[in-house]
This record gives C-alpha cells, sequence and structure tokens, in this order.
C-alpha cells in the first residue's frame, strides 16, 4: 500500500518516486500547492476505491500520515 | 457507459504529451470563471493531445470576469487567447438568490451585457455553459402544487443562454453543463466537499466529460472532423449473417430483440446522413445479398440512395478502404469504419492507422448511439453543402463512369461542360467560407484555419478581398467549393488562402479561378505586386508547385515555407477554353 502511496505522489506532484520519504510536505515540495493537493486527494480516492472526509485532507501532509488515514479507511 | 479517465493515468501521459515536439495543431484556451476550475487542466490538456491538438491553457484570475475584460492590460487582453471559455458555477444551493420576477429580469440583462462584453472587447471565439439546476426542490413533495422557485429560475436562465448561443453562432458555443448531469448524474458529478471547503465543486467524471466537449469543439474548428463512415453488413448493420440467415433470418425488426438496437443503429446513422457524413459500405458478401436488405427489408432504414459508394467483395478490406478514399478523393484520416470483427478492425488499425475504428461492442445494448457520442463528424455549423454532399457524390461516381469512354482527358473535360461562377463573398455565404477554411486539407495552398467572425472581419476589411466559386456541369452543381482570400498593403497584393474542396480537382478549375480573381483585383485595385506562399502540411503535397505554375517566381524558402512574389507587369494568365466563366 505505502508503495502505491508513493507512486501516485510522484505521479500527482511530478516528482521521483525514490525521492518520497516523511520529509517530503508541501513545505519542501514546491509543486504541492493547495489544487495538487486537491488532485492528490481525488487521485488517492480514485485508487483506493475511498472516501475521504474533510477533517482528514488538511492533516495528509507527508506520506506517512496519507498512509494512515488511508489504512483506517480501507480497513 | 462512459468511460472515465483515471487521473492517476492522464497526468503522466499529458506530461509525455508535452515532451513530443511535433503537433500539427494548437489552440490556446483561456477560463474566465467565478470558481476553482484548475483541476481541469489534465483531463482537458489529455483530451487535446490525443487529438492531436497542442494546447495552451491559461486560467484568468478567481472571480473577477468582468475586470478582467474591461481592463485593456489584463493578461486575458495580453494573452489574446483563441478561445475562452467563460465558465460560471451559480450558487444554485440556494435558490433565494433570486426571489422575484424583476431579480431574473436582471439577472438575464446583467449576463447579456457580460455577453456583449465578450463580443465586443475580444476577437475570440468564446465557449459558454448552463446552470445547473438543484438536486432537490424546496417544496419537497409539495413542489407539484406550487411552482418550484428554483427549478423554473434556473430553466428560463439556461433557455436564455441556450437562445443568445444560437443567435450568436459566429462566435459563442455552448458545452451544456445541464446534459452533462443528466448523462452522468448530480452524484457522480458534484463534490461537495471541495464545494464547500474551496469552491472547487466538480469531480473528476464532470471534468473529464466536460474536456471532452470543448475538445469536440476544438477538433471541429481545426478541421479534424471526421467525413465519411465506412461500415461492415453481417453483425454491424444488421444482426446474423445474410448469406446464411437470409433476408427473413437477419436481425433488423424494431419489435424483437437484438434487431431493435440495429434499427436504432441504422436511425442514428441516418441522422448523421442528414448531416452530410458520406455513407459507405465495405463488407464481405455477396453484393446481390446486401441490396436484398436495403432495398426490401421492411426495417432496413438504410437504403441504397443513402451510398456514396460501396466495396462488396471478397477482397482483403484494407485494399478496399484505400480505393474508396481514392474514389471519394478524402483522406484516410477523414474515415471511420465500424465492423464487428475483431481480425479485420485490427488489420486495418495495422495498416491503415490513420482510419478510426469502431468495433461493434460485445454489450449490443450500448451499440446504437456510438456514433453520436463521441463527436466524431461534429462540425461547427451546417450549411446547404452539407445536406446535398451525398448527390454530389453521386453525380460524381456518374461522371466517373461516363470517363471511360474517352480517350483523351481534355475531351473529356470538354464534355462536362464546365462553369465557374465566381464573385467577392456575400453574407449568407460566411458560414460555408469558414467551413471550407476549417476542413480543406488536400488543395489548400496554406491551411490557414478561419471562424466565421475572422471571415467577417475579412469581409468587412477594406483592404482585404474574399472571392468564393461556385462550379456546375451537366451532371449537377458543385456547390461552393473554392475561396481565394487576398490582403491589399499599398500597391502590393497579398494571396493570403487559396483552397478548392477535394470534389473539384483534376479538371484545371483552379487555374481559371485565381487567374479570373487576379484580373478582377487588377481592375479594382492599383496593384504591382503579389505575393503568395506554400506552407506544407500532412496532406497538402500535392499543391507544392502550384504557385510556380501560375507563374510566380520563387523568392525564399525555408522550413518547408516557400514564398513567391510576381510583378502585375510579368502576369500573363493561360487561357483555358473549355470552362465557361459567370461573374454574379
Amino acid at each position: 500500500m505505502e508503495e502505491r502511496v508513493k507512486r501516485i505522489m510522484a505521479e500527482i506532484l511530478g516528482i521521483k518516486q525514490e525521492s518520497i520519504n516523511s520529509k517530503t510536505t508541501p513545505d519542501t515540495v514546491k509543486e504541492w500547492d493547495s489544487l495538487k493537493h486537491m488532485q492528490l486527494i481525488l487521485a488517492l480516492e480514485e485508487e483506493f476505491s475511498v472516501e475521504i472526509p474533510d477533517e482528514f485532507i488538511d492533516k495528509m501532509l507527508n506520506v506517512d500520515m496519507i498512509f494512515s488515514v488511508l489504512r483506517n479507511l480501507v480497513e | 457507459m462512459v468511460q472515465i479517465s483515471n487521473l492517476t493515468d492522464i497526468i503522466p501521459q499529458v506530461r509525455e504529451f508535452e515532451n513530443t515536439d511535433y503537433y500539427e495543431q494548437s489552440t490556446k484556451i483561456y477560463f474566465l470563471r467565478n470558481f476553482t476550475i484548475e483541476m481541469i487542466e489534465p483531463y482537458l490538456k489529455y483530451n487535446l493531445y490525443s487529438n492531436g491538438i497542442k494546447p495552451e491553457v491559461i486560467f484568468g484570475e478567481y472571480d473577477v470576469i468582468n475586470q478582467e475584460l474591461l481592463d485593456p492590460q489584463s493578461n486575458l487582453h495580453k494573452v489574446n487567447p483563441e478561445i475562452i471559455i467563460l465558465a460560471m458555477f451559480m450558487d444554485n444551493f440556494v435558490p433565494e438568490l433570486l426571489s422575484s420576477k424583476d431579480e431574473l429580469i436582471d439577472f438575464l440583462s446583467d449576463l447579456d451585457e457580460q455577453f456583449e462584453l465578450l463580443l465586443v472587447n475580444t476577437d475570440s471565439l468564446i465557449i459558454l455553459n448552463t446552470f445547473i439546476p438543484s438536486m432537490y426542490s424546496e417544496w419537497g413533495i409539495a413542489s407539484l402544487s406550487h411552482v418550484s422557485k428554483s427549478e423554473y429560475i434556473i430553466c428560463k436562465i439556461n433557455q436564455h443562454i441556450r437562445e443568445y448561443v444560437s443567435n450568436h453562432s459566429d462566435r459563442f458555443f455552448l458545452v451544456d453543463w445541464e446534459r452533462l448531469i443528466r448523462i452522468l448524474g448530480e452524484e457522480n458529478s458534484i463534490d461537495y466537499r471541495f464545494w464547500y471547503s474551496s469552491r472547487a465543486p466538480f469531480k473528476n467524471a464532470f471534468l473529464d466529460l466536460y474536456s471532452r466537449e470543448i475538445t469536440k469543439i476544438v477538433r471541429a474548428l481545426k478541421g479534424l472532423s471526421k467525413k465519411c463512415v465506412i461500415l461492415d453488413c453481417d453483425n454491424t448493420l444488421w444482426g446474423g449473417v445474410v448469406g446464411e440467415d437470409g433476408l427473413d433470418g437477419i436481425k433488423l425488426d424494431k419489435h424483437s430483440y437484438p434487431g431493435r438496437v440495429f434499427f436504432d443503429f441504422q436511425k442514428n446513422l441516418l441522422y448523421l446522413y442528414e448531416r452530410g457524413v458520406l455513407i459507405t459500405l465495405c463488407s464481405k458478401n455477396n453484393e446481390e445479398d446486401v441490396w436484398e436488405v436495403l432495398d426490401n427489408h421492411p426495417y432496413s432504414l438504410l437504403k441504397r440512395s443513402h451510398l456514396t459508394g460501396w466495396r462488396i467483395n471478397w477482397e482483403n478490406k484494407v485494399k478496399n478502404i484505400e480505393s474508396l478514399a481514392r474514389e471519394l478523393n478524402i483522406g484516410l484520416d477523414s474515415m471511420v469504419l465500424v465492423d464487428d470483427s475483431p481480425v479485420e478492425c485490427g488489420q486495418v488499425k495495422q495498416y491503415l492507422p490513420d482510419v478510426t475504428v469502431i468495433t461493434v461492442p460485445q454489450k449490443l445494448y450500448i451499440y446504437p448511439p456510438l456514433l453520436l457520442r463521441d463527436g466524431l463528424f461534429d462540425t461547427l455549423n451546417f450549411s446547404s453543402e452539407d445536406k446535398n454532399r451525398t448527390q454530389m457524390y453521386q453525380s460524381e461516381a456518374r461522371r466517373k463512369q461516363d470517363q471511360k469512354q474517352f480517350s483523351s482527358i481534355d475531351d473529356y473535360l470538354a464534355s462536362l461542360e464546365l462553369v465557374e461562377t465566381i464573385h467577392p463573398i456575400r453574407p449568407g455565404e460566411i458560414a460555408r467560407v469558414a467551413q471550407l477554411t476549417q476542413k480543406t486539407n488536400q488543395f489548400n495552398l496554406t491551411t490557414r484555419r478561419y471562424s466565421e467572425a475572422d471571415i467577417k472581419r475579412f469581409a468587412d476589411d477594406p483592404d482585404a478581398a474574399i472571392y468564393v466559386l461556385y462550379v456546375n456541369d451537366r451532371y449537377g452543381e458543385y456547390g461552393l467549393t473554392g475561396i481565394l482570400i487576398a490582403r491589399f498593403e499599398d500597391h502590393k497584393c497579398i494571396l493570403d488562402s487559396f483552397l478548392l474542396s477535394c470534389r473539384i480537382l483534376g479538371r484545371k478549375l483552379e487555374k481559371v479561378f485565381v487567374f479570373h480573381c487576379m484580373k478582377e483585383i487588377i481592375k479594382s485595385h492599383n496593384i504591382s505586386q503579389w505575393q503568395a506562399e506554400y506552407i506544407p502540411s500532412k496532406k497538402n503535397q500535392q499543391v507544392m508547385s502550384f504557385w510556380e505554375d501560375m507563374g510566380f517566381t520563387l523568392q525564399s524558402k525555408g522550413n518547408g515555407i516557400k514564398k513567391y512574389s510576381l510583378a502585375t507587369s510579368e502576369f500573363k494568365p493561360e487561357q483555358i477554353d473549355f470552362i465557361k466563366i459567370v461573374e454574379e
């Protein structure tokens, strides 16, 4: 699951999948603006067939947080 | 049954498209909007690139539409886009917005003012949208005993927008959001979460479909509309195999399944016929079996008279399609094959990649609207030539038949009794002239595509002239089939565009037309010098030496573009006796 998340982040943000770690955040990736964030959320929802409640959306700002939100939703 | 593209699939593809250099067509699109629409970008780019059009997509500032239109320094005017999309989302979740009839009237007149601003302050083509009615009635289950207010209001506004577009069809186009919502359903279209948090109301499915509708308009504008459908017969026009099942055994009866699927498919085919799309057959059958169905089956809507050509034999389909293209004198890339055989479809895809191939779907019930859904044949407007096209091609077939009696081509051409009618453009001809600039590929010296608004501007400009050509012969009329656009600078005349429809080629008409126009221009303007150009495209190689043949001198050549000049004193028009000229 973590690899799928990284792949989607890489594709949407246009960065290298290997470069993604827990320090990859909107503060360190300049392409990661609010629009890209919405796109990322939509792409994750598409990939995992879930709907992410809006209270989590603003917290999904690095791969660990995204991963933990999705794991809770998928399970 | 719309297949929506995945965002994670298309974003990398768009990156790949953007790294490819060569595209025949390009466009610049500017969004004027009152909500967050940026997320459409990957879908729009994906759909346009997939159709061979390189897009530039620019978003205006959030909700400052009138300021951008009014301020001559605004980004909109700096960008000067080919297309403006006025994307307006009405906050119709609050039906109290317009509470009285007067407020509605005010709102409509505000809309009109905005449309007028677009018309006057820009040169672009404009795409509008309708508004989306609210999902639930504010009067609940009792709404029928009240006139449900918001439904009524949105209905009135949408009607107003549709009428405005249809009255300004030279500049305005519509993507009917209300229809898109009918296709997808509101629950699949609206993302209330992002609407409330970020003013971004649309789900991916809606953005994808919206992009496809925009792409249909751009494609038609760029002359990429398909012109001809090639149909297989068994299990394509009817169910079953006529050679085995016989006239009574095939499935085409509208009172049974799957007969009614094929009946409906034929019904949609006839809509295309009405629009001027050429209908042809290419199938492996005994010819008389096919005619038996078309002539005698009570539910065959398609008749022999609808066809412009056919190849009904046991030969290779690739060869048959190539020879149909030659007979009709159209490019393979303007043809669409519909066939049920995956093998034949695969062969055509492999050997004739320019032909668009549609395989009859396994799920037969999605088959009938397929040819309409994707807008492959859509054109921006209809002209009277569209309606008569099939007759024109049928006269052409008779000409070809008779041609065999003549030993020399000149004898044959003389026997046609060709007449050219040439005059400066008239108001009723603007739509057709624009359409010809958009659709003509082969005999087109510069391939400049013009909208109706562009043509109107040329027509009104005292420093420009447009001549149109009508051709007829003893077999019938070809209609408006040639255009010359000239611009004047002091004593110089620049031949901006010169093109002829493919159905009149090979008759030396082009020489007579261009010489006559030049003579007319010399009569009315003091011209000492002429300039002309050949701009290569994928399809216009046949005219690469046209200006040399007309006596022009090559001045320079770069990037394949050839520039020519000619002094009026050197102008020696050749006399061609077998073509008569009429000035009207």
